[in-house]
């Protein structure tokens, strides 16, 4: 059961996160004309199009699994929605978008001995190529493995960016959110809880479901400043991060770090770990054994998960001066703009 | 523990042989029973009464209705019937289930039955059979008309399992890429159930070369090869149809040769 539900999407990624059986696929089947709906209207750049059959809406779909043609290869999957008398004129549009993605080197290849990353990107491809109006993911990154879908995923924004055309991307895992969005709208039960551009979404917390699914991971925007030696720095307000990896400098990264990889300390201690920020206890909320700290350094906040034993240890009130300390491992580059 | 673990190897290797022996028993003795009466054919040549038998005048006609018939009847059920598996396949629709039923009757009934029913229909008293100017139980319209009919279920249900092995999502992808329905079974269905197809149109001909019982109530006349072996050996025993048996042997050699060669170059250039 899906709706009644209004949603508008301008020329944005728009993630739209949600728990199993919350309508989120049938959504897209919706706006994909997979389905019909009992009422109400899909709309697209100002035309009607709920009457329109499947093949004549120009909209891309990405789906969980990759679905490339078995008896095409790689450049023929990607071509597949091309009219053949278009297809000389769009073959260098191709190539350029095959060197974007890095799958140039795949052209000529069967599908079959593609990794889960390599037959996603193609199906995208695919998906970009006929020039969607808009294009739709459904969990595209679900079926791959964790570091696979990090990579992917921090090329994915670039990529729909560079398309400038509305994205909607349809998941449950809240990390996708910072990664992507630049909207988010959550989906419960089949109505649309909360809807909004992602700074928005971050700093309220108007349903208790937002709250439940939003509020794991600290999620905060910086400049790179320095990376060399495998060891990038990012300078988050008056304050220096390190994390592993490499990237351009100067240019705007979000990154996430988990509530329960932070420690606590009273002392400026020496550790293997790379980040310590002298912080002051902004508020503590004690839930079953576990006490979520939050922590506060001029614009910095960040959220810190310990157990209610070590609360009680440290004998830690509001507005105590104390240090947080995580390795350089813990902050996860999620999203990269030059 | 040493002793009980070598026992347990003991009797593994003692299973795997056993399980060596009854599969080649058994697959020997079904492999002995079909080859051995072919086999024996050798035993029952009489070579004057062979190239008496072969040299016929009217042998190579038959040969050539039986294999062209068979070739045009198992294009007239890939024209009609692939187009029918793929509907049977995707949509569903009431009355679906008896069509199943129906599908299947040629291949249940007796062929000397299904060759009754389509006289009631094609016969020379019938309606049909007064209007139209060609006599069908005395031409190869007729030959074909029984072909088709008992030959059809092969058609359409290997098609069927071919579609339904083709996963929709391929053609929904195809639809989104803005194919429409025609296109993507152009495209994407058929070309991803070829090799069911290809099965299904290979034992329709084959089925179709070896029809008799339809044949003989709708078109005796002219002769295809399986009414020519019935007649002689009306007429003179099994000797008298060694040499045309022989024959079809042959052609059936020739046929799977051409076939698997077919197969081999096509998947040569990718088909």
């Amino acid at each position: 059961m899906l709706g009644p539900l209004n949603l508008k999407i301008n020329r944005e990624v728009l993630v739209m996160i949600g728990p199993a059986g919350s309508g989120k696929t049938t959504l897209l089947n919706l706006i994909a004309g997979m389905t019909r709906p009992d009422g109400g209207s899909v709309i697209l750049d100002g035309s009607d199009i709920t009457e329109l059959p499947l093949e004549s809406r120009r909209i891309g779909y990405v789906f969980q699994s990759p679905n490339l043609f078995p008896h095409l290869n790689v450049y023929d999957n990607i071509i597949f929605g091309v009219a053949n008398r278009d297809r000389q004129n769009k073959s260098d549009y191709v190539k350029k978008l095959l060197d974007e993605m890095g799958l140039s080197h795949l052209s000529n290849r069967g599908v079959q001995g593609l990794s889960g990353g390599e037959m996603q990107k193609v199906s995208i491809a695919r998906m970009l190529v006929v020039e969607p109006r808009i294009i739709l993911l459904d969990e595209p990154l679900v079926h791959l493995d964790p570091s696979i879908r990090r990579k992917l995923r921090l090329e994915l924004r670039r990529i729909l960016k560079r398309q400038d055309i509305p994205a909607i991307y349809v998941t449950h895992y809240e990390d996708d959110v910072y990664a992507l969005a630049d909207s988010v709208a959550v989906l419960h039960n089949g109505r649309i809880e909360n809807a909004g551009r992602l700074e928005e979404i971050l700093s309220s917390n108007s349903s208790p479901f937002i709250s439940e699914i939003m509020e794991e991971s600290n999620y905060i925007e910086g400049i790179v400043v320095e990376s060399k030696n495998g060891i990038a720095v990012i300078r988050v307000g008056l304050h220096l991060l390190k994390t592993l990896g490499e990237y351009s400098l100067k240019s705007r990264v979000g990154i996430l770090i988990r509530p329960e990889e932070i420690l606590l300390s009273k002392d400026a201690i020496k550790t293997s770990a790379r980040n310590v920020i002298k912080v002051k206890v902004a508020g503590i909320r004690e839930i079953a054994n576990m006490a979520d700290v939050q922590l506060r350094a001029d614009s910095l906040y960040l959220r810190c998960r310990i157990t209610s034993e070590a609360r009680a240890e440290l004998s830690l009130m509001e507005n105590d001066q104390i240090y947080a300390i995580f390795k350089a491992t813990s902050p996860q580059v999620v999203r990269e703009e030059s | 523990m040493k002793q009980k673990d070598m026992s347990s190897e003991v009797s593994s290797t003692k299973k795997t042989r056993a399980f060596g022996i009854v599969f080649l028993l058994l697959s020997g003795a079904l492999v002995v029973y079909i080859a051995y009466p072919i086999a024996n054919i050798v035993t029952l040549l009489e070579p004057r009464t062979f190239m008496e038998s072969i040299t016929r005048p009217q042998i190579g006609g038959t040969f050539l209705l039986s294999v062209g018939t068979a070739t045009i009847s198992s294009l007239l059920l890939a024209a009609f019937g692939i187009p029918f598996a793929y509907c049977m396949a995707r949509y569903n629709f009431p009355g679906k289930f008896l069509l199943r039923v129906i599908i299947i009757i040629p291949l249940v009934i007796p062929p000397l039955a299904s060759g009754t029913l389509l006289l009631g229909v094609f016969g020379p008293y019938t309606p049909i059979g007064r209007s139209l100017p060609v006599e069908f139980t005395q031409s190869a319209i007729g030959v074909i008309i029984a072909q088709t009919y008992v030959s059809s279920p092969f058609m359409i249900l290997l098609a069927l399992a071919a579609f339904e092995s083709v996963d929709e999502s391929y053609e929904k992808v195809s639809r989104i890429l803005g194919k429409g329905r025609l296109e993507t079974f152009l495209r994407v269905s058929l070309p991803l159930a070829k090799r069911g197809i290809m099965a299904g149109f290979i034992m329709t001909w084959v089925r179709s070369l070896g029809e008799l019982g339809a044949t003989m109530m709708m078109a005796y006349n002219p002769h295809t090869v399986s009414i020519q072996i019935f007649e002689d050996n009306a007429v003179g025993g099994i000797q008298n149809t060694l040499p045309v048996i022989l024959l079809v042997i042959l052609l059936s050699a020739l046929v799977l040769g051409i076939f698997s060669t077919v197969k081999k170059e096509g998947l040569k250039l990718g088909w």
